[in-house]
């Protein structure tokens, strides 16, 4: 039964380590972070603003990278705790991306010392002392109120504190999810199902505090940009965003190494389709959260809350904020509710691409409103610019890094039952 | 309608889904079309083995979801603008954010009953009577255990003499000759 060898069991090769073509992706990345950054500090200079959209832009940046780092890193404990097959698909992509923290946390270096520290970046660094500030008219009397009111909260000291601790508890977690997955391979088969509740307690404990901490992240950085503005769903939706990209770069990833050994061999319809539901998913959760956020506040109509909101919505903004839900939700909600467009790796990679631009151009609705020159005031200027460069700069190093930790270890994770199914022919359920 | 009387088909019994689609795929390859394959649980691989073929339910669920999203919408603006114009908390009378979660609503409920409704409609069921239930393996093994392809009479390459010995040649469990 020669023609019917597909539904015979496949074996996995002997080399499991990273094809060579990712060292191709390794460099074409570094290119492109190396021109867009040289264009972006060109366009710093040019811009004659203080550095300002420079430092806007490189908050993006920093925010988008981080998601991806971090939000692989909350991926992966969630895929330990709900097991599947697709788990064992994403878990060392994921890991690698994890590993790239070192290169997240010098990306937030900047923004905490220029940002908070030399006070260029957030209102409540730059106006400690109210009163004078808002005698000499800089800012208004609700945002001098709200920076005094949340003094506790948003000073440098904490910022720093919280920062760092939060920093500090993802490394550890960081630490050991790569340290057990390299252990739990070198053990033996028996053992796994010790390995298995290991990394159920690490990560059922890890996903919640991920949360919170992501939260306080969110708040701090994003957030706290207008001092006078404040949502409890906020870091929620940080983290369905990050989960969001993530699946993106991650399916990108898989379908990018299918050409080669050992993806190729494990690598299934079935496992690429239920990726590109659990896309569909986040895809719904995502504007779910959106628009219940803004459907409150647009019922609540008060005063303290709404102007976040017209600032993104007047002066030409409803424009990009149009475009946010027609790249964030319309386009991939639309493309992804079609079976074969899930199965069919060329078409998905498309979702993909238009999935994490969207990231970034929501994430430019969210920062770059909350500056005076820009809230409700949509115009051209050189500075603004700098969101196109120096966001791509950052993430596409962020990409040579990650491409780095690709190539450092197997790409299958073999100690793991899923291991014998994945590479059952597709149908043998039974 | 006249009484259908003779052989309904012949339906070879298979331990696992492997074998099944194995003798789906060459049955197919052979020229066979009008035959089905039933299974305990749902096996995608056997329905592409015999000539998947794409069913409208998709397009109505579609179609449903659309006009409930479409219904709503237009109720809600139609009251809002029209027929019982109210200023609630100053707003205007066309106020989509409100609309949208009823709307929202529809749309899943238009789609979820057109799925149902629409899956029923195009499969034929409910069905009172099959001829395959004559079989005693078929009613004891095709919801618990067994997979089950049967070749229907009505295809035109169907002879019960060489179509036994096609289906034979797949080392099934049995193979029966099923009545009308």
């Amino acid at each position: 039964m020669e023609q019917h060898s597909g539904y015979h069991e496949k074996t996995l090769p002997a080399d499991l380590s990273a094809p060579a073509f990712v060292n191709g992706w390794r460099s074409r990345a570094l290119i492109i972070g190396a021109v867009f950054s040289i264009i972006g500090v060109i366009l710093g200079f040019l811009a004659n603003d203080g550095w300002a959209h420079f430092l806007r832009a490189w908050l993006l940046g920093f925010m988008i990278s981080f998601g991806f780092c971090c939000g692989g890193m909350a991926l992966l404990m969630t895929q330990y705790l709900s097991g599947g097959k697709w788990g064992l698909l994403v878990r060392r992509p994921l890991e690698a991306m994890t590993r790239t923290l070192p290169l997240v946390f010098l990306y937030f270096l900047p923004v905490g010392i220029f940002g908070v520290s030399l006070k260029k970046l957030y209102l409540w660094a730059q106006y400690p002392d109210t009163e004078n500030a808002l005698k000499n008219h800089l800012i208004n009397a609700t945002q001098a109120h709200s920076i005094h009111f949340k003094k506790p909260l948003l000073n440098p000291v904490t910022f720093w504190e919280v920062s760092i601790f939060i920093f500090a508890s993802w490394a550890l977690y960081t630490f050991l999810l790569n340290r057990w997955s390299l252990q739990r391979d070198a053990d033996s088969q028996p053992n796994v199902f010790y390995w298995q509740k290991r990394f159920e307690n690490l990560s059922g404990f890890g996903v919640v505090f991920y949360s919170i901490t992501l939260t306080a992240a969110a708040i701090y950085w994003v957030m706290s940009l207008d001092p006078t503005w404040y949502s409890t769903v906020y870091g929620l939706q940080f983290l369905v965003g990050q989960a969001y990209g993530v699946l993106a770069l991650v399916i990108l990833t898989l379908i990018g190494l299918s050409s080669a050994q050992p993806i190729k061999t494990i690598f299934r319809v079935t496992e690429q389709h239920d990726l590109g539901k659990l896309c569909l998913a986040f895809t719904m959760l995502n504007i779910y959260l959106a628009f219940a956020a803004f459907l409150i506040i647009w019922s609540g109509n008060s005063p303290e809350e709404i102007p976040w909101y017209l600032d993104r919505i007047r002066g030409g903004w409803g424009v990009i904020a149009t475009l946010d839900f027609v790249f964030h939700w319309l386009l991939p909600f639309t493309l992804l509710l079609s079976r074969d467009l899930k199965r069919i790796k060329r078409k998905l990679v498309v979702v993909c691409c238009i999935m994490i631009f969207a990231r970034c151009w929501d994430m430019f609705w969210l920062i770059e409103p909350n500056f005076k020159d820009a809230a409700r005031n949509l115009h051209f200027s050189i500075g603004i610019l700098e969101y196109i460069f120096v966001p791509t700069g950052l993430i596409a190093f962020w990409m040579a890094n990650y491409f780095s930790q690709l190539k450092t270890r197997p790409l299958v994770a073999t100690n793991d039952p899923h291991v014998a199914e994945i590479l059952e022919p597709e149908h043998a359920h039974a | 309608m006249p009484i259908q009387e003779g052989t309904y088909g012949l339906l070879a019994e298979f331990d696992t889904p492997s074998e099944l689609v194995r003798a789906a795929q060459s049955a197919y390859d052979s020229g066979y079309r009008r035959m089905d394959c039933y299974t305990p649980y749902p096996v995608e691989e056997a329905a592409a083995a015999i000539g998947f073929h794409r069913d409208n339910v998709s397009l109505l669920c579609l179609l449903g979801g659309l006009l409930g999203l479409v219904a709503m919408f237009s109720l809600e603006t139609w009251i809002s603008v029209w027929a019982y114009p109210l200023n609630i908390a100053g707003r205007p009378y066309y106020s989509w954010p409100a609309f949208v979660v009823p709307a929202y609503e529809w749309t899943i409920l238009f789609a979820g009953l057109s799925a149902a409704f629409g899956m029923l409609a195009l499969n034929g069921l409910p069905q009172v009577y099959h001829p395959l239930f004559n079989s005693v393996n078929f009613r004891n093994g095709a919801t618990s255990d067994k997979f089950f392809l049967c070749l229907e009479s009505t295809d035109p390459k169907f002879d019960v003499a060489e179509s036994r010995v096609f289906l034979e040649g797949f080392k099934p469990v049995s193979v029966v000759e099923v009545e009308y």
